[in-house]
């Protein structure tokens, strides 16, 4: 399998502050990757790395095949983005931003931005001075939604949507994941990210601390367990993985590690296991673990 | 009171923001009176000059229509006021606009204004306080011009009398803001509205001023001029203003009572749904952003012109009356026609080249908002998203310096009866194209090389060659000192003989400074 995105070792310095810190990132085609971290986490710097707009302080840059300083106009040409933050020219209408972006980047469907004016519904015809914020971020991804391009590169795309409009996101993205595009998606909407994308990378402090599958990263978290026995639970204490453990009677409630989960159950069993639930780790407590490390250190 | 609660707090928190900028307002006011007063006292200081000054001006419709009325000449002071009183008023108009547009409408577009609004400020607090703010200002300008007036030996009484009637001036303007405010719910149309005023205001007065004085009446501005400070002192006239104030802001409270907040009376039109053909490129996008001011500093640099040229005819009675000003004109007492039209085709280029640099610095305030990424996203290079919006600088100064010869050769030529004169000079003001091309090279080097030092490189370097053109004589400054400048290096058109070597090597100078600039902006991080 090819990838879209690759870096390795990507270093990024602003004076004294090392933005990106040996970074590698691995996205590969056809995939929507997450790409998750916190404000100041070095998201956005990565991204416009990979636009071209920053040169790279050392390490390797490979976007479709090509190096974005390099070649970037003929690479940038296969892609569309959208910025986490959309500023427009005041005095120029929303659809007239979205004409000129489509323009700009070879032609426009117009078929498709009618259609995906509808479905966000937005007014065209305002100035873009007297849109909202989340009327703003809709130019934004209309713009890069009427491209083909093969890669979309979307940085917080859907901060300031509603609901409704979030859950028409997150359609318009199964629709291009279902065409073999390439997405990669930076947020922290940890829901958005489960729902839509198939790997996922953590960056922390300009480095990336986690990458793979969901599935691949759930076995590195812990499983919650609440459980009630028969027989009194004993040598519950002593078994190793275990935290934030309070037993009331027979009845206790603990996290586990998952790599340690088989161990516990068997043990449960033995004691005659009169109910159980087990909640897999959801995304947000795998953000949190690493985060929580991070702000004490 | 309960609907101005808040408001003092306001007033100090306006001021704090206002901080940085009004000190320049101030002292731009003050450099406009205290340079005027030392340069007529030096030229006309004697009762003999301004006799020989009121014979060549009386009658002289062109002249008043710029400057002020005739009684005025009486004395000294009051030949300073008739030079400068019009414009400082346009000045104090334009700081009291900007004041209370920046802290009611635009606040209430950005929303910021809803977070003031949430906390127990009531809903008169922001306009109200952004009146007190602007009178505070505008004692301040009452201040500073008072004491550029006296301190450079003008009466006392009189310099008190013109600094409360250019503060006069400025509550009109505020509180015809304050009801604009209401009406338009496009911050930029409030401004437009107000400019137009305030235009129409200077118009009114020079009608007054050439014939019916009805007319001056009727303008904020005539009021003030209408106080004849040093010729004879009439204080009733600043009662106008207090009045006009006073109903205006009246009718805004009335106004803002039956609007809901963000709305105006006359909401924002809607706008195209799609681009039009010609939105399209770099170029396109370039023109769209600086189409209004090319069009608006092509407009003001045609007028300027016309004004400048209506003078050329008369210059040379002018200077056989005031032998003193020959020492002021490049070619002196000899060529006077062709001399003065040389330095004020230089003005014009100057003013056209600022207007170019400010289109320019344009394309760095869209790297640094954020707006240029999106478009570099797409497969448009760094060079050619620069180049679009240069290109449409460089075209738009072209049209701008080309006008203001025609406004010259215009109104020159309907004085002397020859038509041709229009295109002669319009084709005499594209000699000073090259020098302005380098301005706007400049700032394009600094962008490339030098972005956070960018807007000081380029208004340094602007503000230098102002300096050159139009104080090196009278200050003598070392001719070393000049040859940075490139409009020293061109021919003084009409004055000297244009040969094509000079145009050549600045153009040439100015695409190679260019290239340079392109080069830095290619190879360095964008946005930062």
């Amino acid at each position: 399998m090819t990838s879209a995105i690759s870096l390795t070792g990507l270093v990024k310095t602003f004076g004294t502050t090392r933005a990106l810190d040996e970074l590698d990132l691995d996205v590969r085609t056809g995939e929507v990757h997450g790409f998750l971290g916190p404000n100041g986490s070095g998201k956005t710097t990565t991204i416009r790395v990979l636009l071209g707009l920053l040169r790279a302080d050392a390490g390797t840059v490979r976007l479709l095949g090509g190096d974005p300083w390099a070649d970037g106009v003929a690479l940038r040409a296969r892609l569309a983005y959208v910025p986490g933050d959309v500023t427009l020219w005041p005095a120029i209408t929303g659809g007239e931003v979205i004409d000129l972006m489509a323009r700009l980047r070879g032609g426009l469907d117009r078929r498709r931005r009618d259609d995906l004016l509808e479905r966000f519904d937005l007014d065209p015809r305002k100035k873009a001075s007297t849109y909202s914020k989340g009327n703003r971020q809709k130019v934004g991804l209309i713009a890069a939604l009427t491209s083909d391009a093969e890669l979309l590169l979307l940085d917080e795309p859907t901060s300031g949507l509603d609901p409704l409009m979030e859950a028409e996101f997150q359609r318009c993205i199964e629709e291009v994941k279902a065409e073999g595009r390439t997405v990669l998606l930076s947020s922290h909407i940890l829901a958005e990210v489960e729902a839509l994308c198939d790997r996922v990378s953590i960056i922390r402090l300009g480095r990336i601390v986690e990458s793979g599958t969901l599935t691949e990263l759930r076995h590195l978290t812990r499983t919650s367990i609440s459980v009630e026995t028969f027989r009194p639970l004993d040598g519950i204490t002593g078994l190793t993985g275990i935290h934030d453990l309070t037993v009331d009677g027979r009845h206790a409630v603990f996290d586990v590690d998952t790599a340690h989960l088989d161990e516990a159950v068997r043990h449960l069993s033995g004691l005659g296991v009169r109910s159980l639930t087990s909640t897999p780790p959801t995304l947000e407590e795998l953000f949190l673990r690493h985060y929580d490390g991070a702000d004490k250190s | 009171m309960t609907t101005t609660a808040g408001a003092g707090i306001l007033v100090r928190f306006m001021l704090r923001q206002e901080r940085r900028g009004l000190p320049w307002w101030l002292i731009g006011s003050g450099l406009l009176v205290g340079y005027q007063s030392v340069g007529s006292q030096d030229l006309y200081g004697t009762p003999e000059a301004l006799a020989k000054l009121r014979a060549t001006m009386t009658g002289n419709a062109a002249l008043l229509a710029m400057s002020g009325p005739e009684r005025l000449l009486d004395t000294i002071g009051g030949e300073v006021v008739f030079e400068i009183f019009g414009f400082l008023a346009i000045l104090v108009g334009l700081m009291n606009m900007f004041l209370v547009g920046r802290h009611t409408r635009t606040d209430e577009e950005t929303g910021r204004g809803e977070l003031i609004r949430s906390t127990r400020t009531g809903r008169h607090a922001p306009l109200v306080a952004a009146l007190c703010v602007a009178g505070i200002a505008d004692l301040a300008v009452a201040i500073v011009v008072f004491g550029a007036a006296a301190g450079t030996g003008l009466p006392v009484a009189g310099s008190v009398l013109l600094g409360a009637a250019a503060a006069g001036a400025g509550i009109a303007f505020a509180a015809m803001t304050a009801v604009a405010v209401q009406v338009f719910e496009n911050p930029r149309s409030v401004y437009g509205a107000v400019g137009i005023a305030i235009g129409t205001a200077f118009v009114l007065r020079a009608a007054g001023d050439i014939g019916n004085p009805v007319w001056s009446w009727l303008s904020p501005i005539g009021w003030g001029q209408r106080t004849f400070p040093y010729a004879g002192d009439r204080w009733w006239p600043l009662v106008l203003p207090l009045a006009a104030g006073a109903v205006l802001v009246r009718v805004a409270l009335i106004l803002l009572d039956r609007r809901d907040f963000g709305d105006g009376l006359l909401p924002y039109r809607p706008g195209r749904a799609t681009a039009s053909w010609a939105l399209r490129s770099p170029i396109g996008l370039g023109w769209r952003l600086q189409r209004g001011s090319i069009i608006g500093w092509t407009a003001g640099l045609l007028v300027l012109g016309i004004a400048y040229g209506s003078f050329a005819d008369s210059v040379e009675e002018y200077v056989a009356d005031n032998p003193e000003i020959a020492q002021y004109l490049p070619g002196g007492a000899a060529e006077v026609v062709n001399s003065y039209l040389a330095l004020v085709i230089l003005i014009s280029a100057l003013l056209a080249g600022a207007s170019a640099v400010a289109g320019a610095m344009r394309a760095r305030h869209e790297e640094t908002s954020g707006r240029a990424e999106p478009v570099l996203a797409t497969r448009v290079s760094r060079r050619a998203w620069l180049g679009g919006h240069v290109t449409v600088t460089l075209a738009g100064s072209a049209v701008a310096v080309a006008a203001a010869g025609l406004g010259h050769g215009l109104a020159y030529g309907i004085a002397i009866s020859d038509p041709a004169q229009a295109l002669r000079l319009a084709g005499v003001a594209l000699v000073q194209l090259p020098a302005v091309w380098l301005l706007v090279a400049v700032a394009v080097l600094a962008i490339g090389w030098l972005p956070r030092a960018a807007a000081s490189v380029a208004w340094t370097f602007v503000g230098y060659c102002a300096v050159v053109a139009m104080f090196a004589d009278s200050f003598n400054l070392p001719d070393w000192s000049r040859q940075a400048s490139p409009f020293v290096h061109l021919p003084q058109a009409p004055l000297d003989t244009v040969t094509a070597p000079p145009l050549l090597i600045m153009s040439a100078l100015a695409a190679a400074v260019l290239t340079a600039g392109f080069a830095g902006l290619a190879r360095r991080d964008f946005g930062y």
